[in-house]
């Protein structure tokens, strides 16, 4: 092989299923029973990533700033829902609103930090640039985020009685919740935490995987992934800070009595 | 519901002549200290339990250890207590700490939900008088919900009988052997199965 890299054919997709029947396989014979679940998740990741690379072609072929911005507000959007759908069952009060306040907020701040600060992209909606940070930032957001819910409402179903304790003190809504914030924040940001101990030492990262594959020398790839673990840790950091002030008062009335049969619904 | 941790479903609550409603909420909350069922401890020594408010009331008077021994006495524990972890007292320690822990915040009204309900009778019998102490020695108000008619009969001086969030009958401590009404006679008869 003389090319610098391996473009990759529909024929190699196709045979990389062998990978999926491996797995199904080992389900089956384990009786593990998620044979369907794995198939339909095969299937979605065949047909989005197929229907996404269309979509990018398309979008990378226009010069107009609107195109791309309206791109990542869909993104935006999808991903607030996909949020929302994660944590319906908790039934929070206008949690769809939430992420998609915070994840607007977030995104654009670290995506013009980026393009503008650091890689001084022109033009600032560079498509190449653009899209894949935005997806990046986006799809680690709405994992952060989740992650950070999904600990906070389990963190104050347990501390009720402590939550009711302190009010019943004179506490704030903000003090009686802080020690089920900083728990929730805290188990957020340690798989990003952890991330930045261990790249490069148990795991090659896929952005620099992926750069490598396509090509680009190694001491390339390389500042691409150290930039972008900082963007993560950042952005985890202000979307979870941002989500969570925003969802703690919803489990408040404005008399700072807490909503237990939002609790009793979980 | 006068601690506003809960609203009431209809009517008002007047406390000192004036609507709950019209109350700084955290103030009515100082105001109206509330000692739980059971009590609840944060996980740290008896003086990080003693000083909690001291979190959010950044421009009071921080505590001195002499005022936490002093508040200890007075629910019958002494300063030994102060570098204890809280979650590992007893249930009747824990009581007396939750107790000292809303006394600190010089409160008008003092209101217990079930105090003793999870103490043996001899601990519940010493919390009572205690409460009972802190009533005389204050002059604080104090409003305790309790199944143990009899246990109370001692301190009470003005009784409500409540059924299904109704008074049924309110009077002196005398209707607590004498009750005048039939639902509040089958309330006692049905305690005393």
């Amino acid at each position: 092989m003389t090319q610098s890299f391996y473009a990759i054919t529909w024929m190699d997709i196709f045979m990389s299923l062998i990978f999926v029947a491996i797995s199904v396989g080992l389900i089956r014979w384990w009786k593990i029973g998620l044979e369907k679940t794995l198939l339909i998740g095969t299937f979605r990741t065949f047909i989005q990533l197929t229907a996404m690379g269309y979509i990018l072609t398309y979008f990378f072929q226009q010069h107009h700033w609107s195109f791309m911005v309206g791109l990542v507000s869909l993104m935006i959007v999808i991903a607030s829902y996909e949020g929302y759908r994660r944590l319906k069952k908790y039934k929070i009060p206008n949690l769809f609103w939430i992420l998609l306040g915070s994840f607007f907020f977030t995104v654009f701040i670290v995506l013009g930090l980026i393009l503008k600060l650091i890689l001084s992209v022109e033009p600032w909606f560079y498509p190449y640039a653009m899209i894949p940070i935005a997806g990046m930032i986006i799809g680690n957001s709405l994992n952060s985020a989740t992650l950070t819910v999904n600990r906070f409402v389990s963190e104050i179903t347990h501390r009720e009685n402590e939550i009711e304790m302190l009010l019943s003190l004179g506490a704030p809504v903000k003090s009686a919740v802080q020690d089920s914030f900083k728990e929730s924040i805290r188990a957020a940001l340690l798989p990003n935490i952890n991330g930045l101990m261990t790249v490069g030492l148990v795991q090659l990262p896929g952005v620099m995987t992926g750069q490598i594959l396509a090509g680009i020398d190694p001491l390339i790839a390389i500042r691409y992934q150290i930039m972008i673990m900082y963007m993560w840790i950042s952005t985890a950091t202000m979307v979870d800070i941002l989500v969570l002030n925003l969802v703690y008062r919803q489990f408040f009335t404005p008399q700072m009595q807490l909503k237990r049969e939002l609790l009793r619904k979980i | 519901m006068l601690n506003c941790l809960n609203s009431p479903t209809s009517g008002d609550i007047i406390f000192d002549n004036k609507s709950i409603n019209k109350y700084d909420i955290t103030q009515l909350r100082q105001k109206v200290g509330m000692v739980f069922q059971s009590p609840t401890m944060i996980n740290g020594t008896v003086i990080e339990n003693l000083t909690l408010t001291q979190n959010w009331i950044k421009d009071g008077e921080a505590a001195s250890e002499s005022d936490l021994t002093e508040i200890l006495e007075q629910v019958g524990l002494n300063s030994e207590f102060l570098n204890k972890d809280a979650r590992s007292l007893s249930g009747g320690e824990q009581q007396r700490i939750a107790l000292a822990r809303v006394l600190l915040n010089k409160p008008e009204v003092l209101l217990l939900d079930e105090p003793t309900a999870n103490l043996d009778p001899q601990l519940a019998q010493k919390i009572l008088k205690l409460v009972y102490g802190l009533y005389q020695k204050l002059g604080l108000t104090v409003i305790l919900v309790s199944h143990h008619h009899s246990a109370i009969k001692k301190f009470a001086k003005r009784v409500v009988y409540l059924v299904g969030g109704k008074i049924i009958e309110k009077g002196d401590a005398d209707i607590i052997d004498n009750p005048q009404t039939t639902m509040a006679r089958a309330f006692i008869a049905k305690e005393a199965e």
